[in-house]
């Protein structure tokens, strides 16, 4: 086969694991972080971010004290995970992606999150909800101080 | 180096060890088209495009990463094959948003030749476009994503030939992009007299800054018409 593999760079299989460590330490990944990452395990900041945005439960901007994961793959989307989602952008105010202005909440649209059997799901930092009716959720929301 | 027999549309043929079922075609006069292979780049198998159909296998097969194998049986122009390259291009062209007509690169866009030669015709499908501003600020380079098809050509040609690795995925599925540290517009100095990546984007994502004409460059006011000045030749 013509050429290799590409290019093995030294210290890339450390590089999972060191955002992981970072994520949970800052909650988010800074830039300056991923910068003095690759430069330590030279590699490319680009590679770096690559692998930083490809994750979900990676984040690249500061994050709501609460994230909320909501499931937006298929056995959850039959079961009205889409009006799930809109009633919580009302209730929050913000779309996916963003954050509210105040700091709680932090609302992502994720694949699968192994709740197909009580769908629609969705996570809540590290807490699973299931079966969501938009009552369900403004009692989660709530209890969320 | 050991031989391996390969059966290739209908014909036996000898090929070498390790070679590719790409490699092996071209040697015998089979034309297999290609967009993210790369002579020069080691192959990544990210577009598809050159899929043939391996009897036994399950699913068609990328040939530009497959080696061959000792009695391989081959078709690289089935109707199956065709019919699918022909739908790979189209989904390609569904997402890209650019204008040929406006496209500078139009004339030697590898995109636009293989739509042209699989015959994939006019636009059926209405897809989401993944749209882009234009990146100008390098004095170097021009980088219009909307047109980028995410072959990886130029990621791999910095990385291995131009060895400045200044590229990379970012993001996933719909959204992957060719990124450039943290998602910012391409302006890095190491770009300058290079040209490698420009050289290898099959479409219009990446290309040459042009000089902005130059007083010398224009030459003498054409005027035409009643009027005109006699021309000393
Ligand atoms: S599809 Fe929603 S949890 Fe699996
Ligand atoms: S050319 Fe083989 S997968 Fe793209």
């Amino acid at each position: 086969m013509s050429g290799d593999i590409l290019t093995m760079e030294k210290g890339r299989d450390e590089l999972l694991v060191a955002l992981q460590e970072a994520q949970r330490k800052y909650g988010y990944l800074p830039e300056d972080y991923m910068a003095q990452l690759a430069e330590s395990l030279d590699i490319s900041l680009s590679e770096v971010y690559g692998v930083a945005t490809f994750y979900s439960f990676l984040a690249t901007k500061p994050q709501g004290k609460y994230v909320i994961r909501v499931c937006k793959s298929v056995p959850c989307y039959l079961k009205e995970a889409e009006s799930m989602i809109e009633f919580m952008e009302r209730e929050l105010g913000i779309k996916p992606g963003e954050t509210t202005a105040d700091g709680r909440f932090t609302l992502q649209l994720v694949n699968c999150i192994g709740a197909c059997d009580k769908p629609p799901a969705m996570l809540v930092n590290d807490e699973l909800h299931g079966d969501l009716t938009p009552g369900k959720i403004k009692q989660i929301l709530s209890s969320c101080k | 180096m050991k031989e391996i027999n390969v059966t290739i549309n209908g014909k036996k043929v000898t090929g070498r060890e390790g070679q590719t079922i790409l490699e092996l075609a071209g040697e015998n006069g089979i034309d297999i088209p290609t967009l993210c292979y790369h002579p020069e780049l080691p192959p990544i198998g990210s577009c598809r495009v050159c899929v043939v159909e391996v009897e036994g296998s399950r699913t068609l097969v990328g040939s530009c990463h497959t080696p061959i194998t000792e009695g391989i049986v081959i078709q690289t122009h089935s109707p199956k094959v065709l019919e699918a390259r022909k739908m790979i291009v189209e989904l390609l062209l569904t997402s890209h948003c650019g204008n040929c007509f406006m496209c500078d690169k139009a004339n030697i866009c590898e995109l636009r030749g293989l739509a042209a030669e699989l015959e994939v015709g006019i636009p059926r499908l209405m897809g989401k476009k993944r749209f882009y501003p234009v990146e100008d600020v390098s004095p170097y380079i021009v980088r219009d994503l909307s047109k980028c098809i995410l072959c990886r050509r130029c990621v791999r040609a910095c990385r291995e030939i131009a060895k400045k690795n200044i590229f990379d995925v970012g993001y996933r599925g719909f959204d992957s992009k060719i990124v450039v540290d943290c998602d910012r517009a391409l302006d890095k100095e190491a770009c300058r007299d290079c040209e490698v990546c420009t050289s290898f984007c099959p479409t219009g994502a990446l290309s040459k800054k042009k000089e902005p004409f130059k007083e010398d460059k224009r030459g003498k006011p054409i005027v035409v018409g009643a009027g005109a000045p006699e021309q000393d030749t």
